[in-house]
């Protein structure tokens, strides 16, 4: 089951936001250049119109300058006066003497000329500028225009601009918001559809309503699903009967396996109690031949080859025998067979030390576990002889709880899969310990020997 | 001795007490000298044409010297005779016997033949002689202008009244009473020949001169009691000089002057008869 996807992974919200971001940040811009506009249009607005003004005025007052004029030229400027940002306007004349003040112009303490409205030491925008003819100075012109109506101004379009921008960044986000829910609701529905699909829910189907890019891909969607629907079927039917044929497989290897076991200690006890009774039979008439010879030196000789060979043909039948169905098993248990086991693998394999433990009562573990352990010992010891070329072999045998713990471990060559895998003996061992519902682990690597570990349970 | 440095400790400081109380201006004083003209032109061309002038003065005189006016001929006068504002004045010729009077002294005068006033009509106008002008509409200058006074003497002198039998329209500039008559705005005009000389000649081929007043002397210059008699002295040798040398030549040519000679305050007194009362 696929977990939901956390909210700012998932595409439509990346989306969304990654538009709102962006058209966010894009207006943030606007307005920030919308404000800086606006503060140096009115800005630049107040310097102009000072300079036209003073301009004018300079012009102007030339002519009542050099006439004296003061009336005349006060009634002008008063006309002049009337413009709402105009704070003061001085006129001094040749001798710097102020002869015309209209508004607070503060004489004792005389403004200097400020170069740009954004750049006053106070809130005034002072300017002056000299009163010429034709080159004679006349006099000087002073004005002052107050920053307030325009930082009022300012303020107004400034906080006129941000309420817009504000609404419009609603007004944006929640158009983006919708629309974009709107357009990657199909894609949340493909999404949802490939969880259910992962959850193993086939029947689900995705609405193709509109042939665009998603709805061409939902429609490959529902292909693909009735597919793998399909396939996933007919999978589970061949899983379903394979599991089957190995299960009545099984039964037949451990059907075989103990047939097999049957027959071998079947085979032993004929061999015991008909060849080994008429072999004791046939050298005990043979010894009895050589003694009534009465020293013929042909028939004690004839009688004492017989007796070799049937001591010979014993000694093979006994070694059959005990390769069949080791007698000690039955009579002395597991841990003692295998001890003998173990011991006439080290007389066959002189250059190899074999050590073997036990632990715990391993002597009510039945016939078919014996005989299991036993030749899975034996398999291991065969082919650690054949494949390992190893200077010490330790084997422990330990019942713990309800389990047995069988541990064989060699120092040899390692396990090198394709060398087991040619012959039966690993899947041998394989099918005894399934036979015992137990487990089987190979741990080796090429040069660290080979450890093989088995896990059987105790029932009862 | 003591004597002496008693006379002297009384007069010396009598002297300096004099002297400051009259501000009485060496030519080399701290103080710039006002130079009075009178409005008979805008301020502006006012300070065009005599700017040379002023600055030939100051750089002689080593003293600043600044042009000033007045808003019309009344309240020039007016500032010349009652607050004596002008150290030189350069006042029309019917306006000086009242300086002289509030003690102006006379220094020089423009070296010309005279002024005289024309009057002047369209080509095209049936207006033949000065007669014809009764009933007639004649543009001229200010009423207390020069230019008025020799035109209304010039009439009555030809049994033309010019309170009834004449519509004398004022105008602020001789030019434009000129203009005036170009345009049809009156039938007739009557200013000062200068101006008239100096008109575009596009409009005085349209115009003709019907007749021309007497002269009279042409504008004193004087100065004011601030003025040392020195420093009088000096600025007439620089005037008179100027027609001598070359950068005075150049100052003349702008003013449209050919020179300034010598005269006498009686040169002027026959305006006594028509003198002007502000």
């Amino acid at each position: 089951m696929t977990k939901a996807i956390p909210l700012f992974q998932s595409l439509r919200c990346r989306l969304i936001v990654s538009v709102v971001i962006i058209e966010i940040v894009m207006l943030s811009i606007l307005v920030w250049n919308n404000i800086s506009i606006i503060q140096t249009t009115h800005t630049d607005r107040l310097h102009d119109t000072a300079s036209s003004m003073i301009q004018q005025i300079a012009n102007t007052s030339g002519t009542y300058m050099v006439a004296v004029d003061y009336a005349t030229l006060e009634d002008y400027l008063k006309n002049m006066s009337h413009y709402s940002e105009l704070l003061y306007l001085a006129i001094f004349d040749r001798d710097d003497k102020l002869v015309i003040s209209l508004g607070p112009y503060p004489e004792n303490k005389r403004p200097r000329a400020d170069t740009s409205p954004a750049q006053t030491d106070d809130d005034i925008f002072d300017i002056s500028q000299d009163i010429q003819i034709a080159g004679q100075p006349m006099g000087k012109v002073a004005i002052g225009f107050s920053l307030s109506l325009m930082q009022d101004a300012i303020k107004k379009s400034r906080i006129r601009g941000m309420s817009i921008a504000a609404i419009e960044i609603i007004l944006t986000v929640l158009v983006t918001v919708v629309i974009g829910l709107g357009l990657t609701r199909r894609l949340g529905l493909l999404s949802n559809a490939a969880a259910q699909v992962e959850a193993g829910n086939y029947s689900i189907t995705v609405p193709t309503e509109i042939g665009d890019e998603v709805g061409k891909t939902a429609i490959a969607f529902n292909r693909m699903v009735a597919e793998v629907s399909n396939r996933t079927r007919l999978l589970q039917q061949e899983k379903s009967h394979s599991t089957k044929l190995l299960k009545e497989n099984r039964q037949l290897i451990h059907y075989s396996l103990q047939i097999q076991e049957l027959e071998r200690k079947h085979l032993a006890r004929e061999l015991h109690d008909e060849l080994g009774q008429c072999l004791t039979a046939i050298q005990a008439d043979a010894e009895l031949i050589r003694d009534l010879s009465n020293k013929d030196p042909r028939i004690t000789t004839s009688a004492t080859a017989i007796m070799e060979v049937s001591s010979r043909v014993y000694d093979v039948v006994h070694s059959m025998m005990h390769r069949l169905r080791p007698g000690v098993l039955d009579n002395l248990g597991l841990v003692e067979a295998l001890k003998d086991e173990i011991k006439a693998w080290e007389t066959r394999n002189i250059e190899t030390d074999c050590s073997f433990t036990t632990d715990g009562d391993l002597s009510q573990l039945g016939e078919h576990t014996n005989i299991t352990l036993y030749r899975i010992v034996q398999e291991c010891l065969t082919n650690i002889s054949k494949h390992a070329n190893a200077k010490h072999v330790s084997i422990s045998l330990i019942k713990h709880h309800q389990k047995l713990l069988l541990e064989v471990q060699d120092n040899g060559n390692g396990f090198i899969s394709r060398e087991y895998n040619k012959g039966l003996g690993l899947i041998g061992m394989r099918e005894r310990v399934e036979s015992l519902n137990g487990s089987l682990q190979l741990n080796s690597k090429p040069g660290e020997g080979l450890s093989i570990c088995i896990s059987v349970p105790l029932s009862g | 001795m003591k004597s002496r440095i008693f006379l002297s400790a009384i007069l010396l400081p009598l002297f300096a007490c004099t002297c400051l109380a009259n501000k009485t201006h060496h030519c080399s004083a701290a103080s710039p000298v006002t130079f009075g003209i009178l409005p008979f032109v805008s301020a502006e061309q006012l300070v065009i044409r005599f700017t040379p002038l002023v600055n030939y003065l100051s750089h002689h005189l080593n003293v600043e010297v600044r042009i000033e006016t007045a808003p019309s001929f009344i309240e020039f006068s007016r500032r010349t005779t009652e607050d004596k504002r002008y150290d030189i004045l350069f006042t029309a010729p019917h306006f000086y016997p009242l300086a002289h009077k509030s003690g102006y002294r006379l220094i020089a005068s423009v070296d010309s033949a005279g002024m005289r006033a024309v009057f002047v009509v369209s080509k095209k106008s049936h207006i033949q002689n000065i007669n014809d002008l009764k009933g007639k509409r004649l543009a001229t200058v200010d009423t207390n202008s020069l230019a008025a006074l020799l035109v209304r003497k010039y009439l009555t002198e030809h049994d033309i009244n010019p309170d009834t039998d004449v519509n004398i329209i004022a105008t602020p500039t001789h030019n434009a009473s000129l203009l005036s008559a170009y345009h049809g705005v009156t039938d007739a005009s009557a200013l000062m020949q200068p101006p008239y000389e100096a008109a575009s000649e596009q409009v005085k081929n349209s115009m003709r001169i019907l007749a021309k007043t007497d002269r009279a002397p042409h504008i004193p210059i004087s100065v004011g009691d601030k003025i040392s008699s020195a420093c009088a002295t000096q600025i007439r040798e620089l005037l008179l000089a100027m027609s001598s040398t070359t950068e005075g030549k150049q100052v003349l040519k702008h003013n449209r002057f050919s020179g300034f000679r010598l005269s006498r305050a009686e040169e002027y007194e026959k305006f006594n008869a028509l003198i002007f009362r502000p």
